[in-house]
């Protein structure tokens, strides 16, 4: 027995032995290398003390790999002999030790720096991976909630450092040269590379993104950021031959702040080469009657609210009168009065008089239905206001901010965008217009989400060469129902921006889960034991209750299975831009008897001709009334 | 060219379209080349080009924000112009770009890098570590600068 206890007592003692044998020479290693060991050691208390990642680190080794090179380079110039050179960093070693013992540290440093500056940051970097690994396992820490505290607190300071970097005014721009769309500071990444700023290629746009965040989270500031960066970037590959951009954006929810988010939409649009962005309906008008007679019927008959049951039948009648006033010999109206003058019986047998005995028929069937159908069609055209009713067509502006008063008038504001989405859809499918690299965003769509399922548009937008961006308060604003939820945010290849949210799972439900190392312990009394058990268990790579507990302006951005969390960056234009300089003329300064042709950008609102021989006379200038000269 | 002081009007976003018009008339009225005095043609021609531009609310609002800009000329795009006209173009506008940063911050780091690559110069000279020191002081100001400088134009 005492033979027994004496083995494991010998056991024991050689295992201490060994431990402290390698802890000693551990020790000697990094005092011989005392170098390193302190640019390590500076390097991961900073990571720690500011939430940085360890990728971080590894940058700035690269970054300091220039450094050596130039160190290499004098010390070839210096010694001129391949083994003094290699043996450069030994000798300055030694060199350094010396003037450490006699007190000269900042001299010391600074011949040593050279190498163990981009070494102690690799090694710095391995070590707070190491560590950050080992704590969110559970494999470290002094007690069982140590990688809920670490987390919690590395997150604290990753979002600081998030913000300090925007504090910067050149460091998060509203485009980048190479295409890219920043967006904001990188607080901290799951499943790809860690960069400092979020970018995102321009391209990912026409793939389609969501955008979901309560009031008040900074949701408007990450729509307008987007909108510029798109647009920058799709201006300047417009310079290399591809369309240039339009802009589509509609405030579905309206009120007066939406003419603030207007203006302050233009200022930054102004700010990355915008040129004319029009405001509608205060500033501008669009003709609906511009779209071809088949899709204007069919629009007419879908902008009216239709029952089922015996009210198909009237569906059914409306659809073929609106078919027939639409599609009348003289060609489809040019203004709702036009349309209207159409919606009357007498006219239409006139106008299917001759050689149309078909329609002819039709009319007889729905006569009695026809002034009924106008009054209807007189009431809806008379809410949609005379904005949907020209002049104006959307490829005239660079950029369209479109308000519609979804929470006043919600019935109204869902037949306008109705109107506005296929008018859209049709300028990018026009074959005979200049095509042009089209950006829809629907701010607030749940306003507007019961009657215009922008997931058709969704899944047409690819082949249309459209890019749809979607934001709404909530999941449920997404849709109508999960189904349409689902349809439109699966298909969002651009990406899913989630913003603090009380019901992020479905969105996190998208982004997947990862396998991490989770780790068990045995406790002995109150203190860890030495036992336990490791095992790889699944964890969301977009984590719901972080998403639930964002701060303003604090976004994710899930993409592909990975998840990215970022702080993003208020949107302001380089104070250095002047849009006016590029500003082509708009009116003619030679009087050429006609207007000047501005080329692809002369806007079709009608200017004042200046006669070729000269200024009209006052009369015809200034009319008839008032304020003849003598 | 100011549209608004064409017709005499004041730069603002509450002008109607009412209002552009009496200006316009009350303009053309006075310079009109039908006048007995022969009028004055390049004003009625600068007055019937800003009566243009300002009669609807979305040319107003056009001009009004091209006024508020700051009066600077963005340079051409940089792959049109070649990379040492860019270059050159960038040059020219750091200054500005400077003037709008953290021009503060510039120089305090600007100070701590000319400060550590003075302390090499003169606690290590002959070091092969010297040269290597001085460029990592000027290199970590480089790569750092950046930020605080103002984002280019249209950027």
């Amino acid at each position: 027995m005492l033979s027994i206890l004496r083995t494991l007592l010998l056991l024991w003692l050689l295992k201490q032995a060994f431990r402290l044998l390698r802890a000693l020479l551990a020790a000697a290693v990094l005092v011989l290398l005392w170098p390193v060991t302190v640019a390590a050691a500076a390097a991961a208390s900073t990571a720690w003390l500011l939430g940085w990642p360890p990728a971080r680190l590894y940058r700035a080794a690269a970054w300091s790999l220039p450094v050596t090179a130039v160190y290499a380079v004098a010390a070839a110039l210096r010694y001129r002999a391949w083994r003094a050179v290699a043996l450069a960093p030994a000798t300055n070693w030694q060199q350094a030790s010396g003037l450490l013992i006699h007190g000269r540290v900042i001299a010391a440093i600074l011949i040593t720096a050279p190498v163990a500056v981009p070494a102690g940051l690799a090694v710095g970097g391995v070590a707070w991976a190491w560590r950050t690994a080992a704590v969110a396992a559970g494999r470290a820490g002094r007690h069982a909630f140590a990688p809920a505290v670490f987390d919690a607190r590395q997150w604290k300071r990753q979002a600081r450092a998030a913000r300090g970097l925007l504090a910067a005014p050149g460091s998060v721009p509203l485009a980048a040269r190479s295409g890219m769309v920043p967006v904001g500071a990188v607080i901290r990444v799951i499943g790809r590379r860690w960069t400092p700023v979020l970018a995102v290629p321009a391209g990912w746009f026409a793939r389609h993104m969501v955008i979901i965040g309560a009031s008040g989270t900074g949701k408007t500031n990450l729509m307008i950021r987007l909108w510029a960066g798109w647009y920058a970037a799709a201006l300047q590959a417009s310079r290399h031959g591809k369309p240039r951009p339009l802009l589509a954006a509609l405030d579905c929810k309206g009120g007066p702040d939406a003419r603030a988010k207007a203006d302050r939409t233009r200022r930054v649009l102004r700010g990355v080469g915008a040129r004319r962005i029009a405001i509608w309906p205060d500033e501008a008008s669009l003709s609906l009657w511009t779209l071809p007679p088949r899709d204007l019927a069919v629009l007419l008959y879908q902008m009216t609210e239709h029952g089922d049951g015996a009210a198909a039948y009237y569906a059914d009648m409306t659809q073929a009168v609106l078919t027939l006033a639409v599609g009348a010999p003289p060609g489809p109206p040019g203004s709702a009065q036009q349309f209207l003058d159409r919606l009357d019986a007498g006219w239409l047998e006139d106008a299917y008089a001759t050689g149309r005995p078909g329609e002819l028929a039709m009319l007889r069937a729905a006569r009695p239905h026809v002034g009924d159908i106008q009054l209807r069609y007189a009431t809806l055209l008379g809410r949609l206001g005379r904005a949907l009713d020209g002049p104006g067509r959307l490829t005239d502006a660079d950029a369209w901010y479109f308000i519609l008063e979804g929470t006043s008038e919600p019935s109204v504001a869902e037949a306008q965008a109705m109107a506005l989405t296929e008018l859209i859809a049709h300028a990018a499918t026009d074959r005979r217009a200049e095509p042009r690299a089209m950006l829809l965003a629907a701010d607030d769509y749940s306003a507007v989400s019961r009657r215009v399922p922008l997931s058709n548009l969704y899944e047409r937008g690819r082949s249309l060469g459209l890019g749809v961006m979607v934001s709404a308060q909530s999941w449920q604003g997404l849709g109508k129902d999960d189904d349409e939820r689902y349809r439109i945010a699966a298909t969002a290849d651009g990406g899913l921006w989630v913003m603090q949210t009380p019901y992020p799972e479905p969105l996190s439900h998208l982004a997947g889960t990862r396998r991490v190392l989770e780790s068990a312990r045995k406790l002995l009394g109150t203190a860890w034991g030495d036992e336990g058990t490791t095992r790889i268990q699944h964890a969301w790579t977009a984590d719901p209750d972080l998403i639930r507990r964002l701060h303003t302006g604090q976004a994710c951005y899930i993409h592909r299975g990975t998840a990215t969390f970022v702080q993003v960056a208020r949107p302001k234009p380089s104070p250095l831009t002047l849009p006016a300089a590029a500003r082509p003329p708009t009116v003619p300064a030679a009087r050429d008897g006609r207007h000047q042709d501005h080329g692809r950008d002369a806007p079709t609102v009608p200017l004042p001709a200046i006669p070729a021989d000269g200024p009209p006379p006052l009369d015809d200038v200034l009319g008839p009334a008032k304020g003849s000269v003598s | 060219m100011n549209p608004f002081a064409a017709l005499g009007l004041p730069a603002g976003p509450g002008l109607t379209d009412d209002q552009v018009r009496a200006a316009w008339r009350a303009v053309a009225a006075a310079t009109h080349p039908d006048r007995d005095d022969g009028g004055d043609p390049a004003a009625y021609s600068a007055a019937a080009a800003a009566y243009a531009q300002l009669r609807t609310g979305w040319g107003r609002s056009e001009a009004l924000a091209d006024l508020t800009a700051v009066s600077y000329v963005p340079p051409a795009d940089p792959a049109a112009v070649g990379p040492a006209a860019s270059a050159w173009r960038m040059l020219v506008i750091l200054p500005a770009r400077v003037r709008h940063g953290r021009p503060l911050r510039l120089v305090i780091r600007a100070l701590i890098a000319a400060a550590v690559a003075l302390l090499a110069v003169t606690l290590i000279p002959g070091n092969p570590s010297e040269p290597a020191v001085v460029a990592g002081a000027g290199l970590w100001w480089l790569l750092t600068a950046r930020g605080d400088l103002a984002p280019p134009p249209g950027r």
